[in-house]
């Protein structure tokens, strides 16, 4: 994408009229780090919508509502009760692109090394669209084909709803990459819901090394009924081919990535386990 | 001089701000982008998709009618003249098999055709626009493939020469060769009690400066090609592009403004000729400037390695046989590759005291991008395979590697059969160690990482384990009678100095240490100096900034440029005082009797030359070059922890010491030992080339890793004085040496931890994994 011209409306009403009117050549603006992945030239018009009042993040019931022009630096600052959405943030690219990019422009369009769909479906988390009124939609409905589809039509997302975790739920995510910078190599995120020792539910995703993000329901199922241990993990985490095949990247074979998933899986689930018991925050 | 030399040193040995640092922290027009005229056409290539291919047609007509367009340059309007682009001397010890076009591309990324234009979106429009028809050839990818008997020849042209009386055969794809032999090889290899022979592997790497390659240029009123670029190397650039376009030397000036770094890459003319070109053709200015995905591809890039390295030792710990062969893959074009290999050599071999050494050299064309001078230059490649032995020489005879190197390296006072034999193009030069303080190395750099509490790998357990490794290293200090280093000084009315080098600061600060240099020796302060460095018209002579030479023969030329000024000043001082010279002397800017009670300032000695009695410009000249290469020593050591489930590595604290001689600048050398250091970090964990077909896929930051600040381990530099007293105030060279300490530093690390040894790199945790598995297996 090249763009030509720029708009700044006054309202979000009025940016969904000028996407309307634009149609495939206007293009939503918010921290604009994806348009270095957007590498053809058509020429468009950015709407941008980083003045409308999306840049926030609060408790709202028993969710945090996260702006869509929420840059991931403020994600990764923001602290409450059994919040974990700044694990990842910090792990994604540098400081600079972090106080950019936001969490609305890296669910939008997803890019398959993305990390924050990952977190976002294990979390269960909702994505709010505004079209003449808001929709809500599930992480596993948003993300089941490429969200970017979505925002044809002049819609634009306004917030996502993370659920806040409760006591006997546990977090965990792991993110390998070569350098800190660079995108994932894989990347793995789990939630479990314990009752006791006992998982009652469990939400495992994955990233990187395969073409799409998207659940590990293979793997979720071999720990369901089960106790939260590592050998339990270790052998639900061997379903991780099951699920999706792995691929190569930069250089490394498929079987490596299946192999670095699987670990991954068990890392995360280790944290989760831990996360779920208590930990310091 | 005091039993401590540098004790009493005001200018040298003292960390002075650079004295550049205030223009480049305020962003003011420093760089060749910053200097581009707003009329400048901007110049596009049109790069070779194919790796081995034969131009059968070209047609470029609509290109020239494209809007905006002013030129398009291709092999049928441009002058075909052989010659190399590497800057390494003259005549240069590369061979001449560079046309500014050619009929034939030889790698992805070859020169087909520029387009200048008014805009880029213009020039690369046109681009779009050249038809050209390729008869595609087998390519050679790898150095058996080059070597192999029916192997498709790369280097046709019936112009190809080497201008230096070595071997080179391009029928073969042979490049160069060189080798030589010290006492009896197989001799030392049948007395040993244990032998070794393995071969490790080295890969690509790119220098990734923050600026890439860079060059303007534009017809001074006089007609004159004014370059202005971003290079290491003016003096041979004006050369080269003469060549290149036919010209005579005098028709050329070359400016180098400020550099956002080098480290080897800009060693290299790949540029300058299409700019002058273009400026010749339509009067106009033009610019160019790679893209980073240009740098990577057509840019210049460590030369790959195959090192086979045989040894023999007894059980005392005496080494008895070295014998190292090195197949070196040069890609499409063979500049710098002859130095490179022998470098593997002379920068590695004398660092173990051994009588009986073999060495043997090959550089070999093949379809892929173009080695060049790289940080290390050879010696990276070789110390992988020499310090990886060297472990697994101790551990073959259950003694400490920190033992064992102790017993074995070379000391001050000793030297090396391989001094002599070895050269850069020709033999070298006998040569006896004079500054040597790598013991001191070795036992501050132990104690800095916590070597007594290493353990052997077979005691550890668990998913996580650590180990230490370390490695020692030596390089040069210039390349004795091939360098050459001038400069020029002389005196304002205020007492300040117009220091004029023919030396290249890319960042390293240069300037800086060589005005400390000049004002130790004119007992002045550093402020003084008015430093204004490479630019062909204005300054001296100078080869370059590469084979860490500058602080060493720049430095020394500088100070002999001074001394010089200094005797003028001398003289002068003591007509004013009334006073015979051998009574005065030069102190804190002034000249002045024996016990101060008479004296008189540089600012009035100036004005006094200048205006009143005896009228003359004071200025001293000196020009320089080595007998010797001094070489710094280092010791580097890592902790490092392996996740044996992944192979993923960690690098938990880093320790690099160095003897650099006298460090001119502390900081600054300690900028570089870091600097250094870190490059060689990324370059053995996360640094690597992939090809498809002989195009490489990963050209961004994105995909090519390299480490940034955040991933920075902790890194402790150690200066470890000794005073060498061929150089400028006891100093050696410090800019190369540290990147050669991680490759094998880590391999020892990683062994140390897990027993698994890896004989290529980058470390990539796939491949750990796999060794690691193997140890377990």
């Amino acid at each position: 994408m090249k763009l030509c011209e720029f708009l700044r409306p006054a309202s979000l009403s009025a940016a969904r009229d000028n996407l309307r009117e634009l149609g495939t050549k206007g293009m939503i603006l918010a921290g604009g780090t994806a348009l270095h992945f957007m590498q053809d030239h058509t020429p468009v018009t950015a709407v941008d919508i980083t003045r409308l009042g999306l840049s926030y993040i609060r408790p709202d019931g028993n969710f945090y509502r996260i702006g869509a022009t929420t840059p991931l630096s403020d994600i990764q600052r923001y602290r409450a009760p059994r919040w974990a959405m700044h694990e990842i943030c910090r792990r994604i690219s540098t400081h600079q692109i972090r106080n950019v990019s936001t969490i609305g422009g890296n669910i939008c369009r997803v890019f398959p090394w993305a990390d924050l769909p990952v977190v976002l479906l294990a979390m269960n988390a909702r994505m709010v669209v505004y079209s003449d009124h808001e929709n809500e939609y599930s992480a596993d409905e948003y993300f089941a084909t490429q969200p970017a589809k979505r925002f044809l039509d002049g819609n634009i997302l306004t917030s996502v709803k993370v659920p806040a975790l409760q006591a006997h739920h546990g977090f965990g995510s792991v993110k390998v990459s070569r350098t800190t910078a660079a995108f994932s190599m894989v990347t793995i995120a789990a939630v479990l819901e314990l009752d006791g020792s006992i998982i009652q539910s469990a939400r495992i995703a994955a990233g990187s090394a395969i073409p799409f993000p998207r659940r590990l329901p293979n793997v979720e199922a071999a720990l369901v009924g089960k106790e939260a241990v590592s050998e339990v993990f270790k052998e639900a985490s061997t379903k991780a081919a099951r699920d999706v095949p792995w691929r190569s990247c930069e250089g490394q074979s498929p079987e490596y990535s299946q192999h670095l998933a699987e670990v991954s899986i068990l890392d995360a689930l280790e944290r989760a386990a831990t996360f779920a018991h208590g930990r310091a925050e | 001089m005091s039993d401590n030399p540098t004790a009493n040193f005001k200018q040298v040995h003292h960390s002075v701000t650079k004295i550049d640092a205030k223009q480049l922290a305020l962003g003011k027009d420093s760089y060749v982008g910053d200097l581009a005229p707003r009329e400048a056409l901007i110049v596009k290539m049109l790069w070779s998709p194919h790796p081995h291919a034969r131009i059968t047609s070209i047609n470029v007509s609509k290109a020239e009618k494209m809007p905006g367009v002013k030129a398009v340059l291709w092999h049928g309007n441009v002058p075909r003249n052989i010659h190399c682009t590497a800057g390494q001397g003259y005549p240069e010890p590369s061979p001449y098999d560079t046309f500014i076009f050619d009929t034939k591309v030889r790698h992805v990324g070859d020169r087909v055709a520029a387009v200048a234009a008014e805009t880029a979106e213009q020039a690369e429009a046109a681009l779009k626009k050249i038809t050209v028809k390729y008869e595609l050839l087998e390519p050679v990818f790898t150095i058996d493939e080059a070597m192999a008997e029916d192997a498709p020849i790369i280097h046709d042209e019936p112009e190809a020469y080497v201008p230096i009386p070595i071997p080179y055969d391009p029928k073969k794809n042979l490049v160069a060769m060189v080798g030589c032999e010290a006492g009896d090889f197989d001799q030392g290899m049948q007395d040993a009690d244990f032998t070794f022979d393995d071969t490790y592997e080295t890969p690509y790497a790119q220098h990734c400066p923050i600026e890439p390659y860079t060059s303007l240029a534009h017809v001074d009123s006089a007609g004159r090609i004014v370059i202005t670029t971003s290079t290491q190397v003016p003096f041979h650039c004006r050369r080269i592009v003469a060549q290149a376009l036919g010209l005579p030397v005098q028709k050329i000036r070359v400016i180098k403004p400020r550099i956002g770094g080098g480290f080897g890459s800009k060693q290299e003319i790949l540029l300058e000729d299409i700019v002058a070109l273009v400026a010749l053709r339509t009067g106009r200015p033009a610019f160019w400037q790679f893209t980073r995905e240009e740098n990577f591809i057509t840019g210049r890039t460590r030369h790959p390695i195959r090192v086979r390295l045989r040894a023999g030792i007894k059980k005392d710990g005496t080494i008895t046989a070295i014998g190292m062969d090195c197949w070196n893959n040069t890609g499409a074009y063979g500049g710098h590759g002859l130095t490179v290999v022998s470098c593997c050599g002379s920068k590695v071999l004398p660092l173990y005291r051994c009588d009986n050494i073999h060495f043997d050299g090959k550089v070999l064309y093949t379809n892929l991008p173009v080695g060049g001078a790289y940080r290390g230059f050879g010696a990276t490649q070789a110390f992988f395979a020499m310090e990886s032995t060297i472990d697994k020489m101790a551990d073959a005879i259950g003694m400490d590697p920190l033992e064992f190197r102790r017993q074995n390296h070379i000391q001050s006072g000793d030297s090396s059969p391989i001094f002599a034999a070895l050269g850069e193009g020709k033999e070298g030069t006998p040569m006896t160690i004079d500054s040597c303080a790598l013991d001191d190395c070795i036992a501050k750099g132990a104690e800095a990482i916590g070597w007594d509490k290493r353990t052997d790998w077979r005691d550890k357990t668990g998913r996580y384990r650590r180990g230490i490794g370390m490695a020692c290293l030596m390089q040069g200090s210039s390349i004795p009678h091939i360098d050459m280093g001038g400069a020029s000084i002389k005196i304002n009315e205020d007492g300040s100095f117009n220091l004029l080098v023919g030396a290249t600061d890319l960042g390293t600060g240069s300037d800086t240490v060589l005005a400390q240099i000049a004002a130790e020796e004119l007992a002045t302060t550093t402020d003084k100096m008015i430093v204004y460095s490479s630019d062909t018209d204005m300054t001296p002579f100078d080869v370059g900034a590469y084979a860490s030479s500058t602080t060493y023969l720049s430095g020394e030329a500088s100070r002999k440029a001074a001394a010089d000024a200094k005797r003028q000043i001398l003289k002068t001082g003591a007509e004013i005082l009334g006073l015979p010279v051998d009574q005065v002397q030069c102190v804190a800017s002034h000249v002045q009797n024996t016990d101060g009670s008479q004296k008189v300032s540089y600012g009035d000695i100036a004005c006094y030359a200048l205006y009143s009695k005896n009228q003359y410009q004071i200025i001293g000249t000196g020009s320089h070059f080595t007998e010797k290469s001094p070489p710094p020593f280092a010791a580097h050591y890592a902790e490092i922890e392996v996740d044996t489930w992944t192979g993923l590595i960690r690098v938990l604290q880093y320790v690099s010491t160095i003897d650099c001689g006298t460090a001119i600048n502390p900081a600054l050398c300690e900028g570089q030992t870091e600097g250094g250091t870190l490059n060689g970090i990324s370059y053995a964990l996360t640094e690597q080339y992939l090809f498809t077909n002989g195009r490489m896929t990963n050209p961004s930051f994105a995909e090519y890793h390299i480490f940034s600040m955040r991933d920075k381990p902790p890194i402790k530099a150690i200066l470890v004085p000794s005073y060498e007293h061929s150089g400028p105030f006891g100093a050696k060279s410090v800019s190369e040496i540290c990147i050669n300490g991680p490759a094998p530093v880590f391999a020892n690390a990683i062994y140390n931890a897990t027993g698994a040894r890896l004989y290529e790199f980058p470390f990539m945790p796939e491949k750990v994994l796999k060794a690691i598995q193997a140890v377990k297996a």
